[in-house]
């Protein structure tokens, strides 16, 4: 399975469609987007900070680890970093896989596995930093 | 040799630092270079890795040179 995984402090640009075989029959697309609401809070946005060297390791870890499960062509994992405004995307994921059922379950799995074990955390703000 | 402490997120207002180098022994353990930098404070409901893999609190540091530690997780 082919794995990009990318840290971007700038708001997410999704990759342009490519389909790297004939063979592709499913492409899935989720967009992970911050809500004004945590925990009954209305907010601005959120923070996000990583140790983004053992991000990437511990995801590329369990991405290799799935696709032995769930195997796919290809998943492409974005995770934006620092201060992301209300209704835009924190985290991007495309998966391309032959039929549905595997890219389903790949895509549900990675997002377990990235919010129980992957070195990302998100911190609530009232307001945006100043700049 | 030379250990060099990360803390992230909420761990960085727990030990007071981002980051911070000391001097430890291969046979030190997280647990114990830990409690010599910040004596008290918990590690309950932390994690932490050695050169970017987890590892227990009373894994040697062996020839590591990053230790971090990790709070929970809430990425996505």
């Amino acid at each position: 399975m082919d794995i990009t995984i990318e840290f971007t402090p700038d708001p997410i640009v999704m990759p342009p469609a490519h389909l790297p075989s004939r063979e592709i029959g499913a492409a899935l697309e989720f967009h992970g987007i911050v809500r004004e609401l945590e925990n009954g809070s209305a907010l601005a946005g959120l923070h996000y900070e990583a140790h983004e060297k053992m991000a990437r390791r511990r995801l590329e870890q369990h991405l290799a680890e799935l696709a032995t499960l769930y195997p796919c062509v290809a998943i492409h994992c974005i995770h934006r970093l620092g201060w992301v405004p209300v209704g835009e995307a924190s985290l991007y994921i495309r998966i391309l896989s032959a039929h549905r059922g595997e890219g389903i379950a790949l895509l549900a799995a990675t997002i377990d596995r990235l919010k129980q074990d992957v070195p990302i955390w998100k911190m609530t703000q009232p307001s945006p930093p100043a700049p | 040799m030379t250990l060099t402490i990360l803390a992230f997120a909420q761990a960085r207002d727990t030990f007071g630092f981002a980051e911070r180098v000391v001097a430890c022994a291969a046979e030190d353990t997280p647990r114990i270079v830990l409690q010599r930098v910040a004596p008290g404070v918990s590690l309950e409901h932390l994690r932490v890795a050695l050169d970017c893999e987890y590892v227990t609190w009373d894994t040697p540091i062996g020839a590591a040179a990053e230790l971090a530690i990790i709070p929970p997780v809430s990425g996505g």
